[in-house]
């Protein structure tokens, strides 16, 4: 039927639809993968505040303001918040008063306005992240945002997928990075010098009475002053979908 | 002729190699994980089905309200159910021992640990972890803070202090919004126990 070289034609025409067929696949199906789409996501916001800045190392220039410093209700709401316009002013009342970058800044703070600030971290709306739950198991603000203070500006470190969590909820002596000094977290005990790799402790499990649906609860401390955060050793976290998802 | 065909087959496929490392590195960067560059533009969502639902969400901006805000601001006098409203201005210092009282919590190894986690946070940047009045905010510009460890901060009342801390003093701002009472009452043991541990300046 056909010349030998139609033949050859449609062999090679075979063989480069099958190897592009293939790298288009690859590069749909891992290029719009969270770690590509979502990671290095790094808005321009309204005021160029500087992590770095605020809250660097103190031998680097930086004034090592805590996390919790301004993100304060952390350790007991779901939601950290950004602070508000007052907060920035505690300080910058007194300080670079005449700056044509906190212009915006004085402008919110004298006619009551919050500042549009653009959200970095953004979870589905059908996610619900406790961010008080994770502060008291002394999980470190560095364990889903990376090191927010050696960035300038800051961007989106983690993938923050599903299966990104459940990586950490199944093996969390993995993932965990425990407490810093720099994020302000309350562990209980007096605070201790810094280590960098050093590795989280669980705590032990509790006896499961009752099916546990991948959730296996540690020894929760009992309440010492009211109003007080205990903090809890982290564990396991559970896997069960009602646990984000409700 | 027969020599300069066999030099021209041997001659090195750059284009090829180079294609083939292009690839090869956009492959590897969609695999390997660490993306190396930084957007301005929104993640891309292909399939973002009730991702962002209408609902007030907190610190979002909402267009139910003419004024953007999804977080209310409180009716004017009422305040949070579980909020505690400070009760004094800043310059009531005559009636602070007897509204305000003695301090509720005993000294101990936790109520110092809390009290100094909450100092070296929400204090320290002006105060300083020694609480020599030279935090590092103080460093960039800010008004010195006087010691606390002085005569005169010695002589102040818990009651005294726990009231400088909620209703601020001079250029400090009130933290009553930042920190529970008890966290403030945990920073006055704190600093009660570092005035008896250090000597006076």
């Amino acid at each position: 039927m056909y010349t030998k070289a139609t033949d050859k034609l449609i062999k090679k025409a075979a063989i480069w639809l099958v190897a592009v067929i293939a790298v288009v696949f690859h590069i749909g199906y891992f290029g719009f993968h969270n770690r590509v789409t979502d990671v290095g996501y790094r808005p321009t916001q309204p005021v160029p505040f500087s992590h770095k800045l605020h809250a660097g190392d103190t031998t680097n220039g930086g004034l090592g303001i805590k996390c919790m410093y301004c993100h304060t209700t952390a350790e007991v709401s779901a939601h950290s918040p950004v602070p508000p316009t007052s907060t920035c002013m505690n300080c910058h009342i007194a300080i670079k008063t005449e700056s044509p970058r906190l212009q915006l800044v004085r402008d919110s703070y004298e006619k009551n306005i919050p500042i549009e600030w653009r959200r970095v971290h953004k979870l589905p709306d059908y996610v619900n992240f406790d961010h008080s739950r994770h502060i008291r198991a002394m999980i470190d603000c560095s364990s889903c945002h990376g090191k927010v203070e050696e960035m300038g500006v800051v961007s989106q470190a983690k993938m923050l997928t599903m299966g990104w969590c459940l990586d950490c909820h199944r093996n969390p002596e993995q993932f965990i990075v425990p407490a810093r000094p720099i994020s302000g977290i309350f562990t209980g005990v007096k605070a201790a010098a810094y280590q960098p790799n050093a590795k989280a402790e669980l705590g032990t499990p509790a006896p499961i009475t009752e099916p546990s649906f991948g959730y296996v609860p540690t020894d929760v401390p009992k309440q010492e002053v009211a109003g007080i955060p205990m903090p809890k050793k982290p564990g396991h976290g559970p896997e069960n979908c009602s646990a984000c998802h409700y | 002729m027969e020599q300069q065909s066999t030099v021209k087959k041997k001659r090195f496929p750059l284009l090829r190699v180079l294609a083939g490392l292009a690839l090869a590195v956009l492959l590897g960067l969609i695999f390997g994980g660490e993306i190396p560059w930084f957007s301005d533009t929104p993640p891309i969502e292909i399939l973002n089905d009730m991702d962002d639902q209408f609902k007030v969400k907190p610190q979002v901006g909402s267009t139910f309200y003419a004024d953007r805000m999804a977080s209310r601001e409180l009716v004017p006098n009422t305040f949070p159910r579980n909020g505690v409203l400070y009760p004094l201005d800043k310059s009531d210092f005559e009636f602070v021992d007897s509204i305000i009282g003695a301090n509720p919590l005993q000294r101990t190894d936790f109520v110092l640990n809390r009290g100094q986690n909450r100092f070296e946070t929400m204090c320290a940047p002006c105060h300083g972890n020694d609480m020599h009045g030279e935090g590092t905010v103080v460093k960039k510009g800010f008004q010195q803070p006087p010691s606390l460890l002085a005569e005169n901060s010695r002589g102040l009342t818990d009651a005294h202090l726990f009231h400088i801390i909620s209703a601020g003093q001079n250029l400090m701002p009130g933290y009553a919004e930042k920190l529970p009472v008890n966290d403030r009452w945990t920073i006055v043991q704190y600093i009660r126990s570092m005035q008896e541990s250090k000597p006076v300046e």
